[in-house]
């Protein structure tokens, strides 16, 4: 029997061995799938809604109503997109030239820093299967896949048997978390846990490189030297070792230049890569779309056809020195995952929210268009974590317009 | 009388650590405006003698406050050892988002992992609903 298998959008992974059971496009079964990826494939649910000021309208008013929104704003935001294609994510590029606007994504206040210095070759890279079929030694450094990767481990980077890891974890592979917390995946890492302070990271690192060229490893905070020296040898050993870049690493960093010269000093000893772990599905598509149009990965200004770039071009500097007087929204809730005392600026705005559900963002929008879920309900490519271009179909089929197809009928609007 | 009104309630200080939860993440896809959502997001962990000192029992309300805002959650056990004091755990939510500042230092990046906060009982009050 041939089986078929589906993608799951539910996070970076961008898992390809997916099996549904559909009735009626209604989801009622998913195979394989962790637990977040099962409630992502079974979200959608509801019909079709267009809002204006929190009343029901038809499509046709929505379109024009968030047309007019962006043609009267003289610097627009428009945000979010880790959760669209890369189709979407190229028309929404389009339309920020279009109307002159400010573009940015969540990879500005998360992993941004790490993808844009991959891009520009600053790190060693594979890809996950690579880890999965090669990895001997691998390091989640402030992050914690079994909760914000569920199947990162039983995928790629620990349980598997690779093709030359067929001995697989019990004899063949390490895997060493470095962390403020002992998570999940640090228990799984039992003695290879290193717990450091709070803001201890860019301190352990030194520490770290000095045990790689046999110095004394110090650190303010007193680490024991002895544990240090043990994690240098097993790292100096390593034939196939990766660095997984989390945010509890990424937020502890002033700037990125220690993680570059961990990278170049592990690879001076062994063989180091750095896959960035990160969190929506499609971000990193993101980041390489706008990359490849403009040279940066996100926080960018278009005007006058050129492209100003730089911090004071993020969501978050934007909104706090109020110069965007619009938003489009795609895919995003910032006014859950923003500090509220920025988020709150965004209430004095006109808000336009594409989303497949209900949040905080959409119930205070101007306009709200409720859109296929991406992924489930429509299809397209992305680019995971490690930077491998995956396409998808479809797993239902909807009544809901697709965001790509919201963009298009907006710009034709225009 | 009530004499113990007049008391001052304990106060400590601690150092916030937000982290992702998976269960907390597929209660916010299946309803994040959900009481699973709440529960699982509306907390902070404590070490057993900072609740001690605080005269709250696990499962009691705290509040957590500081010059970003103000919000009320449940007080549980971290169950981490060694012992924490004077820091705690929060999973990253629109509630721990409450008290995060608003300071960048013009580089576009909160701190979302650097969250310093007082902590008292809330005495019964009831968890802060989440709304603009
Ligand atoms: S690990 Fe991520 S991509 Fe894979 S099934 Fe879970 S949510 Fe989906």
């Amino acid at each position: 029997m041939e089986k078929n298998y589906y993608v799951c959008t539910g996070c970076g992974m961008l898992c390809d061995d997916i099996e549904v059971e559909s009735e009626k496009n209604i989801v009622n079964k998913v195979h394989t799938a962790c637990r977040v990826g099962v409630a992502h494939m079974k979200e959608g649910r509801e019909s079709a809604v267009f809002r204006v000021d929190d009343k029901p309208v038809d499509e046709a008013t929505a379109i024009s109503e968030a047309a007019a929104i962006l043609k009267n704003a003289k610097n627009p935001l428009i945000f979010g997109l880790g959760t669209s294609t890369n189709e979407t994510q190229k028309l929404a590029i389009e339309l920020a030239r279009k109307t002159s606007a400010t573009l940015d994504d969540t990879s500005s206040f998360c992993l941004g820093r790490v993808v844009e210095a991959l891009l520009q070759n600053k790190f060693k890279v594979c890809t996950l299967d690579d880890v999965r079929n090669k990895a001997d030694v691998t390091i989640f450094w402030g992050a914690d896949p079994s909760d914000s990767h569920p199947r990162h481990l039983s995928k790629h980077s620990y349980f598997p048997r690779g093709t030359e890891k067929q001995r697989g974890w019990e004899e063949e592979r390490t895997a060493i978390a470095i962390d403020v917390r002992k998570s999940h995946t640090a228990k799984i890492c039992g003695n290879y846990f290193f717990q450091i302070p709070p803001g201890g990271d860019a301190e352990f690192i030194d520490a770290l490189i000095a045990g790689l060229s046999g110095k004394l490893p110090k650190t303010s905070y007193n680490f024991p030297p002895k544990r240090i020296l043990e994690l240098a040898n097993i790292l100096k050993g390593a034939k196939f070792g990766v660095v997984f870049v989390g945010l509890g690493l990424v937020y502890s960093l002033e700037n990125l230049e220690p993680l570059i010269r961990l990278m170049d000093a592990l690879n001076e000893k062994a063989n180091f890569h750095l896959i960035p772990m990160v969190g929506h599905y499609n971000m990193r598509g993101f980041n390489e779309n706008l990359f490849e149009e403009t040279g940066h990965v996100n926080s960018v200004k278009f005007e006058d056809g050129t492209v100003k770039h730089g911090p004071e071009y993020s969501i978050v500097e934007s909104l706090k020195a109020k110069t965007v007087d619009a938003a489009l929204i795609i895919g995003s809730d910032p006014l859950s995952s923003l500090p509220r005392s920025v988020a709150k600026n965004l209430l004095e705005i006109p808000v336009i929210s594409l989303d497949p559900c209900e949040t905080l963002t959409s119930r205070r929008a101007k306009v709200y268009i409720n859109t296929a879920i991406s992924g489930v309900e429509s299809g397209g490519s992305a680019t995971r974590m490690d930077g491998v271009k995956v396409n998808f179909k479809p797993v239902v089929e909807t009544t809901r317009l697709s965001d790509e197809a919201v963009l298009k009928k907006i710009m034709e609007a225009l | 009388m009530d004499f113990g009104s007049f008391l001052k309630a304990p106060e400590i200080k601690v150092k916030v650590i937000t982290y992702r939860d998976i269960f907390q993440d597929k209660a916010m896809i299946e309803n994040r405006f959900g009481d699973d959502y709440r529960d699982r997001s509306a907390v902070i962990k404590l070490d057993p003698a900072d609740l001690k000192q605080l005269s709250v029992k696990k499962g009691d309300t705290v509040v957590l406050k500081n010059s970003f805002g103000t919000i009320v959650v449940r007080a549980e056990e971290s169950g981490y050892e060694p012992s924490h004091r004077g820091i705690a755990y929060m999973p990253n939510s629109p509630w721990s988002n409450m008290l995060v500042s608003d300071e960048t230092g013009g580089t576009g990046i909160p701190k979302f992992k650097d969250i310093s906060a007082t902590v008292t009982s809330a005495k019964g009050e009831k968890v802060t609903e989440i709304g603009f």
